[in-house]
């Protein structure tokens, strides 16, 4: 019976030692996390030579925000997607969201216009025949209620199917 | 370790249960009719410590990929849970160690007529660096209290340098990169009336000041060059005039 226990001691003792080893882990900084994130689609089918709606989702971090497409101070950047020249794949047109109001804490008369959580770009695009891999891009500047991080500008991978 | 704990535990068990059928004393005690209900009884017993000891194994098991799971949630969880409440003076800015007690890195960069100013040149004035950038609603809001308060103990000796930190890596002879940054900081610095010295290029200072991930970073010197307290992000204009006290060595 002392071997059972003793087998018992050792066995939580085995467990808590992992504990221990794996809160021990470095916290990553979360100014260094990227504030969005592109959710979907990954690969799209479109008819080649004719403009065809596709629609991008994006997910922006908790307790972060980015400026809305139309801001509504001159100085802040607003949040624009695009596409490379030349991909196979030309933007006809990009619809954002509209923002939503925010204020900081230490400002409460100034509403800003903001995305936070999940939103979407509705694109109208037009592809050439065949399989383009498009590295396109989103730029845009995230804050919380005390700071701001520098503008970003990510890259939006999206396979292109143009039939 | 599970598997050597399992491997002695067996090996012990069938060391106990050989001896109990070897052992001569042990087979003159069971040397009655209870003989044979002896063997019955010890492997009983054996089992169920077998039993009992791989219960706690799978207990062991269960409990540490639970713990497992709790604790990745809570990395992702604060991981993602990007409050960026400001740090309190003296914290540790993200991305770079605390320079609180330690001397203030000494720069040279240039206002926006193209004169170089450095920090040595302050020497033995109390002083706060003001990192701020055009882009930054906080830092926007912070400035009227900056002009406020070098207006207040300016006549005192203490001096703000606000040093613009855009965030955009331009390289050195990206001339219209610049130009369009000047622009930009000189709007700024008209339409908030900042009557105090502001350069540019604080973002080649990223490393020397603690990295100067997120704006508007504050940091209060002494008339020593040392460094009293650092802001990461906007807290309140007492605050601020707070540290300034620090900085001037009153209201310790």
């Amino acid at each position: 019976m002392l071997a059972v226990a003793a087998l018992l001691v050792i066995s939580s003792a085995a467990v808590f030692c992992q504990e221990d080893s794996l809160s021990g882990s470095p916290r990553q900084s979360i100014l260094k996390l990227q504030a969005v994130e592109y959710l979907y689609p990954e690969q799209v089918s479109v008819p080649a030579g004719k403009t065809s709606p596709v629609t991008l989702h994006f997910r922006i971090r908790d307790n972060l925000h980015i400026n809305s497409n139309k801001p509504r101070a001159e100085y802040l950047i607003p949040t624009v997607f695009s596409l490379p020249e030349n991909s196979g794949v030309k933007l006809v047109n990009a619809a954002y969201p509209a923002g939503t109001d925010f204020t900081l804490p230490a400002d409460p008369d100034q509403k800003l216009s903001v995305y936070t959580g999940d939103f979407a770009i509705q694109t109208k695009i037009v592809s050439t025949p065949g399989n383009h891999l498009v590295e396109a891009k989103l730029r845009y500047q995230a804050c919380d209620q005390t700071q701001c991080l520098p503008p970003k500008t990510i890259t939006v991978p999206i396979d292109v199917i143009g039939k | 370790m599970v598997t050597l704990l399992s491997f002695a535990l067996c090996w012990s068990l069938c060391r106990m249960n050989d001896r109990s059928m070897t052992s001569p004393t042990h087979s003159r005690f069971y040397n009655t009719n209870e003989r044979s209900k002896a063997p019955v009884k010890r492997n009983t017993i054996v089992i169920g410590i077998t039993l009992l000891v791989l219960a706690t194994f799978a207990w062991a098991g269960w409990a540490n990929w639970m713990y497992r799971k709790q604790a990745a949630e809570r990395a992702l969880a604060s991981a993602s849970h990007a409050d960026l409440v400001p740090s309190a003076p003296g914290d540790v800015p993200a991305g770079g160690s605390s320079l609180t007690g330690k001397p203030a890195p000494d720069f040279t960069l240039e206002d926006l007529s193209g004169n170089k100013v450095s920090l040595s040149s302050y020497k033995g004035k109390p002083l706060l660096i003001n990192f701020w950038a055009t882009w930054c609603g906080p830092c926007k809001l912070e400035t009227p209290w900056l002009v406020e308060l070098q207006n207040q103990y300016g006549p005192k000796g203490f001096q703000i340098i606000g040093i613009s930190a855009e965030g955009d890596d331009l390289k050195p002879d990206d001339k219209e990169g610049w130009a369009h940054d000047k622009a930009a900081i000189a709007k700024f610095v008209k339409e908030e009336h900042m009557q105090y010295p502001v350069l540019i290029n604080g973002d080649s200072l990223a490393a020397p000041y603690g990295g100067l991930d997120a704006m508007p970073t504050s940091v209060y010197v002494d008339k020593d060059g040392k460094v009293v307290a650092m802001q990461l992000g906007i807290s309140s204009k007492d605050d601020m005039e707070e540290h300034i006290r620090k900085a001037m060595g009153e209201g310790q």
